[in-house]
């Protein structure tokens, strides 16, 4: 049974579990012969789950992984946050070398489905298209969240101090060219007491193939069922006039040097940049601030995410940031090497277990997973076998 | 240097006076016409100072302050642990550049040399086919590089190497054939006259006369080939680690400058800074070495 | 062309001995020659069957549409075609002048001692990353063009209606600035070397005869030199056509064809790069055919120079060693 608690505290859900339950991945849990804990429902369950015990005997095990060095590819979001994890890893574990390059998404996919990579990483899972390119022999795919994040909407309005406050439908303005100065009304509607100035908006928007264009639309459909009209997907034809810059950083810096413009960026680059961001109106009528909290609370609200149905955008709760999403690693459910196999399941499972690499998202301002989804990943990583059809993630 | 028209005596004074005039005021119009012109190209001058010493200025003061003993000695690091460096792009750079030259170069100077001392239909077709490869985009070149080599063998810093050293070959052809073609004529002749055959009128004759072009037009793919991002983006992969072995993944410099820059953390940013200034360095230092070999080698035929 | 043949003296002959007899070296020049012709060959191979599936299906018109849009099936090439030559246009219409300027500045009129200073700073501008440029462009020129140069273009320019529209930061002007900058360079470099060699016999002889020394120039250097300073162009044009990441950074990225200089615009090459990575099936051989139709452009600008120099009129100053 899910519990909600709206007004749970952010430390409250990190606390150490003193009655635990995971989510919906308890139905799962039950159904695996390595289930643990019994489920029991309490008022005072965090809604983003609890850790499975035994994480700590899978993490000493993560590390006893055979020595060597593989390659992985994929998405340039996660590639401080699995660049850091796995020196980290390394650290630990000084015969295993795991070269992780953030390539793109498409193309550590590519490079997957090319067999040149172990595994590859992705802001959007693979979907029936590019599953069909995977050779039939192959296998199935396993596809796992890794990290979470954010998409702020940040700005640069001279001479306006405090964040300007933007609901769904006026973004979906804005972003679709119909919005077209800072003084519309809908945007001064929501604004009381802010002088905006009379200026035409500037919309800076992703030149390249980009997963957070797909979270960021992915948000203003779900939100705007019927006014949103230019799709969901990493590439979008944005109206003539908008400015278009390669990757989240491309953005951020046209953003900072262009007055009156607006666009959408990764939570770390709009923290790191320090740049103004605008609190957004989520579902339950709140506007918040995105931060690591608000993400993670509305990554709490939907913790049963699978590769057929990951997004988080525009959860319910009061302290939901509504503009989430995941990012995923992807793997051979059938591994062809006993040794590849199982050094890319332990680096995988200590990579996104708290206790193991999840713990260093924090200091980078990524989000991490919430328990329930560590619970998740850790059962499909145990489906993963070798050659003989050996179960690879071993205690 | 004033004109001396040599006028033959002529009884009409005056009409002596009215030539000496014309010409006089036709030099006037010349010496200023070229004030004018040697104006206009000093302007030039500086206006092609000013990005130089823009983007110099803009890079240094971004980069200096990555030059550390660290950066220069040790691997990667990810962000948040002190102490790394851009050692392992480093070694990448100078494995892949190394070998696309040790190619290219030979391999053009000799295409050079054969557009040199032909110009038959053969010669032509060949000379237009390196112009238009002048202009194959960078990334295009990668991606022929990945379809080429990587697809078959992988990702490898030979995959970079040869797509590097793709971009190099026509620029090395062409300046190199600009350079041998400004050997004079005579000297050719006079060679032959001696007896000497082609072989040796080339070695001797044409490419050490033509060698301070054609140190110009290498150093000039080196540093084209050094800066390069978008051939080594789809065919070395990259390596957080130090790597020796160019048919294994390698980092480089360019690549890594492309990924840093992009990353939100300033001190990664800074490393991208300092790496880029490492680059131009590097060329610096290869620039000024040309020209003190190509003086050196000067002096001793003298 | 005539051969001497001459009987060798015995001391030549045995230098000789070390060099290979002339059908030996002509082979060899020859072999290079094919392999280079061989991996041209090979690239464009390549190319060709990556792209022909988008021909295929799609027929021929597709390139000249005016909307890239892979999600409609729409795969126009038009916007990039017209962004490519405008960008490069700018570049050239900049590079040809400053450049050939600069070179005559740094051959003959910069004192002897200063000149290998001068001549290595602007090498180094060779050295400069794409990427480094890109970001230079995007932070520091972008606001100046946008602030201080357009409005100063447009206010005098204006006439013209090149300059129509707003003000913006990345532009096709800032890209044309961008690579202008990118191939100075070249420019520079290969034609300061080409003007330096013209022989010094002829040079001296117009100063006799009392020429000034733009005449000097004018009727004697520029011409002997105007096959190199064609191989400088067509390099430095080349590097314009096919420059990736800088444009890709600073050019604005829309898909729609620029109506004025200040518009955001796109070049094949930004599209490629771009779009490469994540495109699959008919877009990612719209992209190889995109790359195509580049290679065409630039055959084309590649001839239309060479005619432009060879119906000047011009002597061939070559080595010719021998036909």
């Amino acid at each position: 049974m899910r519990t909600r608690n709206a007004n749970l505290s952010k430390t409250g859900r990190r606390a150490a579990p003193l009655v635990a339950l995971g989510l919906a991945g308890a139905a799962l849990l039950s159904a695996c012969s390595s289930s643990t804990s019994a489920p029991t429902t309490t008022t005072t369950a965090p809604p983003g789950g609890t850790l499975s015990s035994g994480n700590a005997a899978f993490l000493a095990a993560d590390l006893k992984a055979p020595a060597g060095t593989f390659n992985a590819s994929g998405s340039t979001f996660v590639q401080p946050f699995f660049n850091s994890a796995f020196f980290k890893y390394t650290s630990l574990n000084q015969g295993l070398q795991v070269n992780y390059q953030g390539v793109g998404s498409g193309a550590g996919i590519t490079a997957f489905e090319g067999g040149s990579v172990a595994f590859a990483a992705s802001d959007v899972p693979m979907g029936a298209s590019d599953l069909a390119k995977v050779p039939a022999a192959s296998g199935p795919v396993v596809q796992i969240p890794d990290i979470l994040g954010g998409v702020a909407i940040a700005y640069n309005l001279p001479g306006v101090t405090g964040r300007v406050r933007l609901d769904a439908p006026t973004l979906a303005g804005i972003f679709d060219g119909t919005i077209t100065t800072w003084n519309a009304s809908q945007i001064t509607a929501l604004n009381p007491g802010v002088t905006l100035p009379a200026h035409v908006i500037t919309p800076e928007v992703r030149a390249d193939s980009s997963g957070t264009t797909y979270i960021f639309t992915d948000y203003l459909k779900s939100a705007n069922p019927t006014a949103w009209t230019l799709g969901t997907s990493k590439t979008i034809a944005w109206p003539a006039g908008f400015a278009q810059t390669p990757k989240n950083s491309g953005v951020a810096a046209s953003i900072l040097s262009s007055p009156y413009s607006i666009g959408y960026v990764e939570l770390s680059y709009a923290i790191k940049n320090n740049m103004t961001y605008a609190k957004v109106k989520n579902s339950a009528g709140t506007y918040v601030v995105p931060s690591l909290a608000t993400v993670a609370a509305d990554a709490d609200q939907k913790t049963n995410v699978s590769a057929t149905d990951f997004s988080i955008v525009n959860q319910p709760g009061a302290t939901s940031y509504p503009i989430s999403g995941y990012s995923w690693a992807i793997l051979l459910q059938k591994q062809t090497s006993a040794t590849t196999g199982a050094q890319v399941v332990k680096v995988l499972d200590w990579t996104t277990h708290t206790g193991g690499g999840q713990d260093l998202a924090t200091a980078l301002d990524y989000v991490m997973l919430p328990p329930a989804v560590q619970n998740q990943n850790r059962i499909q990583l145990l489906t993963v076998t070798g050659p003989t059809g050996q179960t690879l993630l071993t205690k | 240097m004033t004109a001396v028209l040599d006028v033959p005596v002529d009884p009409n004074v005056e009409r002596r006076l009215a030539v000496q005039a014309a010409a006089s005021s036709s030099l006037r119009r010349r010496k200023m016409g070229s004030v004018v012109a040697m104006g206009v190209c000093w302007l030039f001058l500086a206006i092609a100072i000013v990005p130089l010493v823009a983007v110099v200025v803009y890079v240094t003061s971004k980069g200096l302050s990555a030059w550390t003993t660290d950066f220069f000695t040790k691997s990667t690091t990810p962000e948040g642990v002190a102490g790394g460096g851009v050692w392992n792009a480093i070694v990448g750079t100078v494995v892949i550049t190394t070998i696309a030259t040790a190619v290219a170069v030979p391999l053009g100077l000799l295409c050079g040399l054969f557009l040199a001392e032909s110009d038959g239909r053969a010669a032509q077709a060949l000379r237009f086919t390196a112009d238009v490869m002048t202009g194959i985009p960078s990334i295009t070149v990668g991606i022929f590089g990945y379809i080429a080599i990587v697809r078959n063998f992988g990702y490898s810093g030979l995959a970079g190497s040869f797509a590097v050293g793709f971009i190099m070959l026509p620029v090395i052809i062409r300046a190199g054939e600009t350079a041998f073609r400004g050997v004079p004529r005579s000297l050719n002749e006079a060679a032959m006259a001696l007896g000497a055959r082609r072989a040796t009128i080339a070695r001797r004759v044409v490419v050490p006369t033509a060698l301070p072009g054609v140190i110009t037009g290498v150093l000039l793919a080196i540093a084209r080939g050094l800066g390069e991002t978008a051939p080594l983006l789809l065919t070395i992969f990259g390596n957080q680690y130090l790597q020796w072995n160019p048919t294994k993944p390698m980092a480089a410099l360019p690549t890594l400058i492309y990924s840093y820059s992009g990353q939100p953390y300033a001190d990664l940013v800074q490393v991208a800074w300092g790496a880029a200034l490492l680059l131009m360095a590097v060329v610096l230092v290869l620039s000024i070495g040309s020209r003190l070999l190509a003086a050196y080698l000067r002096k001793e035929r003298r | 062309m005539t051969t001497v043949e001459m009987p060798v003296p015995r001391q030549a002959r045995k230098r000789d001995r070390w060099s290979l007899p002339d059908n030996g070296y002509r082979g060899m020049l020859a072999v290079t020659a094919v392999a280079f012709v061989a991996l041209a060959v090979w690239f464009l191979v390549a190319v060709i069957l990556q792209a022909a599936p988008a021909f295929s299906t799609l027929g021929f018109g597709w390139i000249f549409g005016g909307v890239w849009n892979p999600s409609h099936g729409q795969y126009g090439l038009l916007p990039f075609i017209v962004g490519t030559l405008e960008s490069t246009a700018i570049a050239v219409a900049l590079a040809f002048p400053i450049g050939l300027g600069t070179a005559i500045s740094l051959a003959f009129l910069v004192p002897a001692r200063i000149r290998p200073y001068l001549s290595t700073a602007v090498e180094l501008l060779a050295a400069v990353p794409s990427v480094v440029y890109g970001l230079w462009g995007l932070i520091v020129l972008a606001p100046i063009f946008r602030d201080t140069v357009e409005p100063v273009l447009t206010s005098v320019f204006g006439w013209t209606g090149l300059f129509n529209g707003p003000n913006n930061g990345p532009s096709l002007l800032l890209a044309g600035v961008i690579l202008f900058i990118m191939i100075l360079p070249t420019m520079v470099a290969i034609s300061r070397d080409v003007l330096i060699v013209v022989p010094v016999e002829q040079v001296e002889g117009a100063m006799a005869l009392g020429a000034t020394r733009w005449q000097v120039l004018r009727k004697v250097v520029l011409p002997g030199a105007r096959t190199g300073i064609l191989g400088a162009f067509t390099l430095a044009t080349g590097r314009a056509l096919g420059e990736t990441v800088a444009v890709a950074m600073v050019i604005g990225n829309s898909p729609y064809l620029a109506h004025s200089l200040k518009s955001s615009a796109a070049t094949i090459p930004s599209l490629i790069v771009n779009n490469f990575p994540e495109s699959t099936g008919t877009e990612l051989s719209a992209l190889f055919g995109a790359g195509l139709v580049l290679l065409v452009i630039g055959t084309l600008v590649n001839s239309a120079a060479r005619w432009l120099v060879w119906s000047t009129g011009q002597e061939n100053a070559g080595i010719g060693v021998g036909r």
